[in-house]
């Protein structure tokens, strides 16, 4: 924002137009870029949340994620762009006035207030009665299950125990909108499946509104409804788990959520319900089972993710989407095994069984000749 | 050749604890000679009575006959009390020194801030500006006060030529020179301990505070004063203690009616050569300065208990 004119001022007709949101949005970005002095850290984002939603941005550290939570919280001015909340425009509001709460990466707890005056802080600013600010701070620690821990302070508690007071903290003013930085950054790896749900179930049954930013993509698959993803201040896509991860619509999502096996190919035949797609490094053609939109001959990417796969010791009888090379490693993760084979053409292809099916199946080891298949339906069509 | 593990692990605990006494031993010893035994002396000598001598006072011991005798002389302190000069020196020292306290606080706070924010290259330069001037000598300093402050001085000169006053501003030799000189030469003392902890103060809390709804006064008075309580009270003893006993500063900036006790101290040394009364003169001092000391160290504890 420049000092003499605030968005809100400048365009207000703009602002006024995009205020009217189609039911369902309730929190709407649009058009927000963010410059600083070396780097654009937004690009014209633009999203919309649904009341009560649990929305995750996900992506790698520096992809534009915080500064967006950032931007929302007051704590940064966009350089385009508005953000409406419930109607109203937030551009104009500082961070004390906004109607939106956030839980700190790391917490932020204040170390000098026990844990019932550091939840209690949110309300002492609007100067309501002590009794109500007492009876809201009691049904917040009951809600976070801190009632014994009252008097404590910050620093005699444990990780979880902090975050639920960050959470009781950044929830007592009933914000409009929940921002979540990194919620389960400071916490062990078994804690933070547990407090994953812990959370989640708090935020539904409070029906808040909540936006979280986090780079652990179980997080966020875990604990949003949906999804965006984003890569240098831009988001790639946006959508349920399931569908970012069986869908993904360009290869850095593919890539960005969990493992995928990438071939590079190029458009062989199209029919009504099929594509034939030849590749270089493939001995065999690749037949994708839906049409796609793409034009003849077209380069394209190809991804098929590793759990896609089956292993054999015999060629598989069908014509396509097979694979044959020597299994190069084999790497045990006690619930699953990842089977890495190298194909004559150089390529490492990844393919995990679950050792539940490998137990009753035939067995493979490091050095041998085995062959990877696909069905069709497996294979995901990005542009190259 | 093999060694009891035992016998091993008793010789590593000897030589450890030899250690440990070497690197100990050093500052106590020194505190022992320099600290506790000169305190002893002049706590001795506070409670002789003057002589025309060599030394000029009397022993406390003495030999007569048979008779050991210790004589423990009162009516130094008695003097002290009785003699309305004393009371109010302490007194006006007190009082100076604890405005002058204030006052380094009121100005190093917000500079001790401004730094802390700053980023961390810059921050470097702006101590070193502080702390540069401790370089040179402290007397040439205050005496370079002089030649700004007096009648015919650079800040009254400048005042003149400037039009805004029409005869020199009588500074030198008054209370304000005194506040000067004393915070001019103690705002480090202030600033460094404000500073090492207003550097550690987490931004995320302050945003914290924000986003909670405070405004940035609320924000100051409920998160970042109490934080920096412990730097404040630090920087205040550091001033506060040595102001007190201020000699140099009174004598060449202050004028005639701020008696303060360092100078009543040395006239008593060095102008009345009364020994024994000088000492005692002292010995309250210090004990009117453990007052406060106390009270940190207890605050001090109990935040370490707390946490």
């Amino acid at each position: 924002m420049t000092a003499n004119t605030p968005p809100g001022a400048r365009d207000g007709a703009e602002v006024a137009a995009a205020a009217a949101t189609p039911a369902g949005s309730y929190l709407r970005v649009v058009g927000v870029s963010k410059d600083f002095a070396d780097c654009r850290a937004l690009e014209q984002v633009d999203l919309e949340v649904g009341k009560g939603e649990i929305f995750a941005l996900l992506g790698a550290s520096g992809c534009g994620k915080s500064t967006l939570l950032r931007v929302l919280a007051g704590f940064e001015t966009p350089s385009e762009g508005h953000v409406i909340l419930d109607g109203e425009p937030l551009d104009a509001l500082p961070p004390h006035r906004r109607p939106v709460n956030m839980m700190f990466q790391s917490y932020a707890l204040f170390p000098h207030m026990s844990v019932e005056k550091n939840i209690a802080f949110g309300l002492k600013q609007e100067g309501l009665r002590r009794a109500e600010i007492a009876e809201r701070v009691v049904e917040m620690l009951t809600l976070v299950r801190m009632g014994e821990y009252a008097r404590r302070k910050p620093d005699q508690l444990s990780g979880g125990q902090q975050q639920r007071v960050a959470l009781a903290r950044s929830l007592i003013k009933r914000p409009k909108l929940l921002l979540l930085d990194e919620p389960m950054g400071a916490l062990d790896r078994k804690l933070r499946a547990q407090m994953q749900i812990e959370v989640v179930d708090i935020l539904r049954r409070l029906g808040v509104t909540c936006l979280m930013v986090t780079h652990d993509q179980d997080e966020a698959m875990t604990m949003a409804g949906r999804i965006a993803i984003m890569e240098r201040g831009r988001i790639r896509q946006v959508g349920a788990p399931a569908e970012v991860y069986e869908k993904p619509s360009c290869r850095y999502s593919a890539e960005f959520i969990g493992s995928v096996n990438l071939f590079e190919g190029r458009v062989s035949e199209q029919f009504p319900d099929h594509l034939l797609i030849t590749s270089r490094s493939l001995p065999y053609p690749i037949r994708v089972g839906y049409a796609a939109l793409v034009p003849d001959a077209a380069q394209v990417t190809l991804a098929v993710r590793p759990e896609k796969m089956s292993l054999s010791h015999s060629p598989p009888a069908q014509a396509h989407n097979k694979l044959s090379g020597v299994i190069e490693r084999i790497a045990y993760f006690g619930s699953h095994s990842a089977y890495y084979l190298r194909t004559p053409s150089g390529q490492t292809v990844r393919g995990v069984l679950l050792n539940a099916q490998r137990q009753s199946g035939p067995r493979f080891v490091a050095g041998e000749q085995a062959w990877m298949a696909w069905e069709a339906d497996a294979v995901v069509v990005l542009p190259a | 050749m093999k060694r009891a593990p035992g016998r091993e692990r008793g010789f590593a605990q000897v030589a450890r604890a030899r250690l440990r006494w070497l690197v100990v031993g050093p500052p106590y010893l020194w505190l022992l000679l320099f600290f506790a035994a000169p305190f002893l002396i002049v706590l001795k000598i506070s409670l002789a009575e003057a002589q025309i001598a060599m030394p000029p006072f009397t022993d406390l011991l003495r030999w007569s006959g048979e008779k050991l005798s210790l004589t423990l002389n009162l009516a130094n302190y008695g003097f002290l009390l009785s003699d309305e000069l004393y009371v109010s020196a302490y007194l006006n020292s007190l009082r100076i020194a604890l405005n002058a306290t204030l006052l380094c606080l009121l100005i190093a706070y917000p500079m001790a801030w401004v730094i802390a924010r700053m980023p961390p290259g810059r921050r470097l330069v702006f101590l070193m500006l502080i702390i540069l001037p401790s370089w040179t000598s402290f007397l040439i300093r205050i005496y370079a006060w002089i030649g700004i402050l007096k009648n015919e001085g650079l800040l009254n000169e400048a005042l003149l030529a400037l039009g805004l006053i029409d005869a020199p501003l009588r500074i030198l030799h008054s209370e304000a020179a005194l506040y000067i000189g004393i915070v001019y030469a103690y705002l480090p003392f202030m600033l460094l301990p404000l500073y090492a902890n207003l550097v550690k103060l987490d931004d995320r809390l302050l945003e914290a505070a924000t986003d909670l709804g405070a405004k940035s006064h609320q924000v100051f008075v409920r998160v970042i004063l109490p934080l920096s309580r412990s730097g404040i009270l630090a920087g205040c003893m550091l001033v506060f203690i040595p102001a007190v006993g201020e000699f140099v500063i009174p004598e060449l900036l202050g004028g005639a009616g701020n008696l303060m006790i360092g100078k009543v101290l040395w006239q008593e040394f060095f102008n009345n050569r009364d020994w024994p009364v000088a000492s005692a003169v002292a010995i309250v001092m210090l004990l009117l300065l453990m007052v406060p000391i106390m009270l940190l160290h207890r605050y001090q504890a109990r935040e370490l208990e707390a946490r």
